[in-house]
């Protein structure tokens, strides 16, 4: 199994440990990632200019297309924007043309199909639930885990072919296989609020707060992510909140590749486990 | 004075005063926070190690691109040397060799070899700077002027060794001053050796017979070869000189030994004098910027007081152009032209900032966008070969403009109620802005809507706010429906369309298909597209008017 790596532009510095718990995890369970020099997958732009931001993502399908190999992402938000690059150039001829006459200007030329997967598929199809549960050397049994799906993966489901946008399964699958308990929780489909920080940071820490109320409530230990900017919000942006604030006391966001390095027996310190903001208490599990 | 040390003190007089005013302006105006006044000064093993590592052996420009090594290696050793054991062979050569002679060898050999290394290396950028699309597009008059400088100094240093070599002037000047001519068949044997051997071309042919020759280079044995070497192993020169044999005559006359002299001079002082200019500084900044720094990202406040350490760290761009060819937001570039969205050209904005200069409102808007374009996603700062703390600068700059130059969402959400109503009057639409045509133009998109407002009731934005009309202008349903009566203008103020967390529940969940969220992010585009393109603010219109 060999995928171009792509860890989008908010790992290398304000998420470092999702780099580095994917890399472990990915390395202890065979699945080759190949760094390219991809740019940035173009959800950012699109809140300026959609032709940027899909012209963004088709770059990154002819570098990987160069490569020959599919590719592979750990953040939701890169992965449903290139999905939606590519239902876009399917759908639009204009856009097709005109995204081609870009490539062209700068010396490029896009031909076939990219496959494009987040990890979290990749997880669920080429290593297997069953595979995973006989590698699972520590398995978290107790640990209720409350799945955090991340709506750019999700929607629109007929983009991004991800799983059923409104009843998915592969997160739940994935952590029951490495022992966990998960939880039936209201608001696992729903938004982090990470994409209004800047621009709407009331209404963001509203989302967030509301979000770690639900897991809270739930019962969940652990709040479980598979995208960087759910992440940064429930991690980095949390750790922002004064000292004795209620929502810090809610369950801490933990990476997935984390609980599954973890659940492997790989070493903390290697899955960045040290660098999460809001330590998770099992992590000496 | 001579024409040397006047011009030699005036090329130093404006060094150094250029390098103080640079080094002043070093203090920004931005206010550091938690600035701690003790500076952290001090030279330890990782200085020592980035001095010769990243300084001498080039480490950090070898990291991105052997091809760029080589050429700036080139050029770094090759003229180097020729600043150390030729420019200053008085002080430095001479002190470590005392029987110098710029004519022996090897130093004839080696200034050639240095000269010839730094041609190649200035070749070598001037084809890259051809070479790769964006850098060509990026490249300035002080790129070109930087290597024409160096360029310069190097060719009329060759012309002036060759003009010396072919020279009848140059070699009756020595020989009045070294040589004792017994008879006049001394001074002609010595001129046939010269001629045949050594290039000089005389006015008229010397005999080129065994005996001549022999005795001439017995008698080069005797007077010259003490101070000079056979002028073949000034390879590139004694080539130049034969090459120009058939101007050699005209070039004798008109004594072109000494207009390439003053050429050479000329050309030297003039780079000394741009040394405080633009790229010229960057010799002196960049490796000042690697040893305090070595190319670490942790509290840039503590490095200097007063903010000392960014604009350093600024003045330390060699303008190489690296980070823009790497940029992970290039693309914007191509699409939308804007060559502040590329870190190079940001940085040059920035300087000024930093420096307190006020920009023109389409220069800040500029980089406003290019400022929100940034993913700070490191790889300008991990590539750069001067070791710049981009990231820092990035960071910084993006909290220093929020007031100075708004982006979409601010400019929009600033505004009062009234004034977001009459949003479609302030920034008006205008013949020469291209508007973002797609689903919020077209009514048929909304043909299907029934007003069931399923979008708003499953909206997690609309449901974390307590007063939603209130907080949120309109609701996603309500937006819609405008749009299906032609009414877009009046929906680009709408908090709600500033305020959509582009979840998609929205869209997934209507019942009628219409793509609510696309639509949402296609208004903020309509937005940014004429801030982007002139604003037409209706300010300006009314000025006009």
């Amino acid at each position: 199994m060999k995928y171009a790596y792509f860890p989008g532009c908010k790992i290398p510095h304000h998420l470092p440990e999702y780099g580095q718990s994917v890399q472990a995890m990915c390395a202890a369970l065979d699945i080759e990632l190949i760094p390219l020099e991809f740019s940035c997958c173009g959800w950012p732009m699109r809140h300026e200019n959609e032709l940027a931001s899909i012209y963004a993502a088709v770059r990154n399908f002819v570098i990987a297309n160069d490569a020959g190999l599919p590719i592979f992402t750990p953040c939701k938000c890169c992965f449903g924007h290139l999905k939606y690059a590519e239902s876009r150039l399917a759908e639009n001829a204009d856009i097709a043309a005109q995204v081609r006459e870009l490539l062209a200007r700068d010396g490029l030329s896009f031909s076939r199909e990219t496959a494009i997967f987040h990890m979290l598929t990749v997880l669920d199809e080429q290593v297997g639930a069953e595979n995973l549960r006989k590698r699972a050397a520590k398995p978290l049994t107790g640990v209720k885990v409350a799945c955090h799906y991340g709506c750019h993966a999700l929607r629109p489901g007929n983009v991004t072919n991800f799983d059923d946008p409104l009843a998915p399964t592969v997160f739940e699958r994935l952590m029951q296989a490495i022992g966990a308990d998960t939880l039936d929780w209201d608001l696992r489909l729903e938004c982090c609020g990470y994409p209004l920080r800047g621009r709407d940071n009331t209404i963001s820490e509203a989302l967030m707060r509301k979000k770690l109320a639900g897991a809270a409530a739930s019962g969940a230990d652990v709040l479980a992510t598979a995208c960087t900017y759910c992440q940064l919000q429930f991690d980095r942006e949390r750790d922002a909140l004064p000292a004795g604030d209620s929502a810090r006391m809610a369950p801490p966001a933990v990476l997935v590749s984390q609980l599954v390095g973890v659940a492997l027996g790989l070493d903390k310190r290697e899955l960045g486990l040290d660098g999460n903001h809001i330590p998770w208490e099992w992590s000496g599990f | 004075m001579t024409f040397f040390d006047i011009g030699l003190s005036v090329a130093l007089v404006i060094c150094v005063a250029g390098v103080g005013f640079r080094v002043a302006r070093w203090r920004g105006k931005w206010a550091s926070p938690e600035s701690s006044s003790a500076s952290q000064w001090c030279f330890g093993v990782a200085s020592l190690k980035a001095l010769v590592l990243d300084v001498l052996l080039l480490a950090r420009t070898g990291r991105t691109s052997a091809f760029r090594w080589l050429a700036h290696a080139l050029v770094f050793f090759g003229f180097m040397g020729l600043l150390l054991f030729h420019a200053l062979d008085e002080t430095v050569t001479a002190f470590f060799f005392p029987a110098y002679e710029s004519t022996l060898d090897p130093w004839q050999f080696l200034r050639n070899l240095l000269g010839l290394m730094t041609l190649v290396g200035l070749a070598l950028m001037a084809f890259r700077r051809l070479w790769e699309k964006r850098l060509r597009d990026l490249t300035r008059f002080q790129d070109w002027a930087a290597l024409l400088v160096i360029g310069g100094i190097i060719l009329s240093g060759f012309f002036l060794e060759a003009s010396k070599i072919i020279s009848p002037a140059v070699f009756d000047r020595m020989v009045e001053a070294y040589f004792i001519p017994e008879t006049d068949r001394d001074v002609t044997a010595l001129k046939a050796f010269w001629s045949h051997e050594y290039g000089v071309v005389f006015s008229v042919p010397y005999p080129s017979d065994a005996e001549t020759l022999g005795f001439g280079a017995s008698l080069n044995e005797d007077s010259c070869v003490d101070c000079h070497a056979d002028t073949g192993t000034a390879f590139v020169s004694r080539s130049l000189a034969t090459a120009l044999g058939p101007v050699a005559f005209a070039m004798n006359t008109s004594r072109a030994d000494q207009v390439f002299w003053y050429l050479h001079v000329l050309c030297c002082f003039v780079a000394l004098a741009a040394i405080p200019f633009g790229k010229f500084f960057h010799p002196v900044t960049t490796p000042v910027n690697l040893v305090v720094r070595q190319g670490r990202r942790d509290d840039p406040e503590d490095m200097l007081p007063s903010d000392g350490g960014r604009g350093m760290g600024m003045d330390a761009c060699t303008r190489c152009g690296e980070c823009s060819v790497h940029c992970s937001v290039a693309p914007a570039f191509s699409v939308l032209g804007n060559a502040m969205i590329l870190p190079s050209e940001k940085l040059m904005a920035l300087r000024q900032i930093h420096a307190g200069a006020s920009l023109s409102e389409a220069t800040l808007t500029a980089f406003s966008e290019g400022s929100r374009l940034c993913t700070e996603c490191l790889r300008c700062t991990e590539i750069c070969p001067a070791g710049i703390n981009l990231q820092d600068l990035w960071i910084a700059s993006k909290a220093q403009l929020v007031s100075q130059a708004p982006s979409p969402n601010d400019l929009m959400r600033n505004k009062t109620p009234s004034q977001r109503a009459r949003v479609f009057d302030d920034l008006c639409a205008s013949s020469v802005v291209p508007a973002v045509t797609g689903l919020a133009d077209d009514s048929t998109s909304y043909w299907a809507c029934v007003q069931c407002t399923t979008c708003t009731s499953v909206c997690p934005v609309v449901a974390v706010s307590e007063n939603p009309s209130g907080d949120l202008d309109l609701l996603p349903q309500q937006i819609m429906n405008l749009l299906r009566m032609g009414l877009k203008e009046e929906t680009l103020g709408a908090r709600m369309v500033w305020s959509c967390t582009t979840c998609y529940k929205c869209q997934e969940h209507c019942p009628q298909n219409i793509r609510v969220a696309d639509v949402l992010y296609e208004l903020r585009n309509t937005v940014a597209a004429r801030i982007r393109d002139g604003g037409v603010r209706c300010s300006k219109k009314g000025e006009s008017q």
